[in-house]
């Protein structure tokens, strides 16, 4: 196996990380040495050739291939085995419906979340339960690092140059989590996105940050579909654009409980989750100032029920469920979901 | 100990094969397109370049279109209709 990037010398193991620093290659954060070695063990395990093009983006004419995926997985903390969900995320992301360029590029300052699913989840260590969103995890840390890794030093995406997020979000650290498919009373997310149940894969979604829902007293399904659908009408976030909706255990428990299908949820948040054409005007999401009848036309988050995805993770205690705006106002980007190929 | 790093970049690839248009001497006559990224305030920007334009020039013609979506690519057939209709282009982006 023939590697062809070009080969840095540097003369201990410190100053090789600060040799990222100080070429730019790094997130803000240290990262682990890339060698020959490591790279070759991670493309072995990957079952790929160097030169294998993963990802091609053409507005900027960039070629991501199986070697420099390996590389800035080495960077971020992988493990060997998790080239595959890396793998499979790129390709996602490569799909012209996600439209890379504008999603890593905009100063909607969005980032990629990356959901797991499926029999991978264990065998790789992924949390799906407690902290979900947060820190503790190799998986879900590393993952999401290394495609932040590859967005910076593979497609050009680097702050202040080609990325122009006027705020950006801390997800843009690392943004995966996997479902917590065992707690769910429904379909798992890549089962309604048409994959087999016994798959793996990962759904990508040009994301903001997620937005907590709090709704712990009313103990109905009702309640709870009050509490999401006002987040989701949120004006700051506001668009047709498309949701995900993550849903504490607690939570989907007491929608299970009430006789809820998740179809009859997507509908019932798709109805509630509007605004009307004044408020949108008053909040300068829609130009122009607030005509008669204004207060009486309403438009709705999404563009029906099926722009709302549902995931269920998160720890076993705790009414907390959270909503994720797309970054895509409209249509321009969408999730993405593939199967992983282990 | 030496320790050898591999670099984790990927440049732009060389656009092979795409010539730069041959250049205009003056805009007389010559018919003018204007594309706009969709952006709020892009076609003021636009609107500007064309007055500026049209107080030194006698233009032949003007094409203006708009892209569907900022966030996307300019879609093949408005390329090809732009390189048909316009000796020169001018593209921009608001916010």
């Amino acid at each position: 196996m023939t590697l062809t990037a070009v080969e840095h010398e540097v003369t201990g193991w410190a100053e090789a990380v600060e040799a990222y620093f100080e070429r730019g290659w790094t997130d803000g954060l240290p990262v682990v040495p890339a060698t020959a070695d490591a790279v070759q063990a991670f493309l072995e395990a990957a079952g790929r050739e160097p030169g294998d093009v993963v990802l091609r983006e053409a507005t900027r004419r960039r070629s991501v291939t199986a070697e420099k995926v390996a590389i800035n997985a080495v960077m971020a903390g992988c493990r060997a085995d998790y080239m595959p969900v890396l793998l499979a995320a790129l390709e996602a992301m490569a799909d012209p419906a996600f439209t890379l360029h504008g999603a890593i590029t905009s100063t909607g300052g969005s980032a990629t979340l990356v959901v797991v699913n499926g029999p991978i989840r264990q065998r790789l260590g992924f949390n799906a339960g407690g902290n979900v969103f947060g820190p503790g995890w190799r998986a879900n840390a590393t993952i999401g690092r290394a495609i932040r890794l590859i967005t910076l030093n593979c497609l050009g995406a680097q702050p202040g140059l080609l990325d122009r997020s006027t705020q950006g979000h801390p997800g843009k650290y690392t943004y995966c989590i996997a479902e917590l498919e065992e707690e769910s009373p429904w379909e798992p997310l890549h089962v309604a996105r048409g994959l087999p149940r016994d798959s793996s894969a990962v759904t990508v979604y040009a994301a903001e940050g997620p937005h907590n829902v709090l709704s712990h007293y009313g103990e109905t399904a009702e309640a709870i579909v009050v509490a999401i659908a006002d987040t989701m009408a949120c004006l700051g976030s506001f668009s047709p654009g498309e949701s995900f909706v993550v849903l504490a255990p607690e939570h989907v428990q007491i929608l299970a409980r009430d006789g809820w299908t998740r179809t009859r949820l997507r509908e019932a948040l798709y109805a509630s989750a509007r605004r009307t054409v004044a408020d949108l005007k008053r909040g300068g999401k829609l130009a122009g100032a607030v005509a008669p009848g204004d207060d009486a036309r309403w438009v709705h988050r999404g563009q029906g029920p099926d722009d709302i995805h549902l995931v269920v993770a998160g720890g076993g205690a705790g009414g907390h469920s959270a909503f994720i705006p797309s970054w895509s106002r409209e249509r321009n980007s969408l999730a993405v979901t593939r199967e992983i190929r282990a | 100990m030496t320790i050898r790093i591999l670099d984790p970049t990927v440049s732009a690839e060389e656009s092979a094969g795409i010539a730069v248009a041959k250049r205009v001497a003056d805009l007389d006559g010559k018919v003018l397109g204007l594309l706009h990224n969709g952006k709020v305030n892009g076609d003021h920007l636009l609107q500007q370049v064309r007055e500026q334009l049209e107080a030194r020039y006698r233009l032949g013609g003007l094409v203006v279109i708009r892209k569907s979506s900022a966030s996307r690519v300019a879609e093949e057939a408005i390329l090809d209709h732009l390189a048909q209709k316009c000796d020169v282009v001018v593209t921009a982006i608001g916010d």
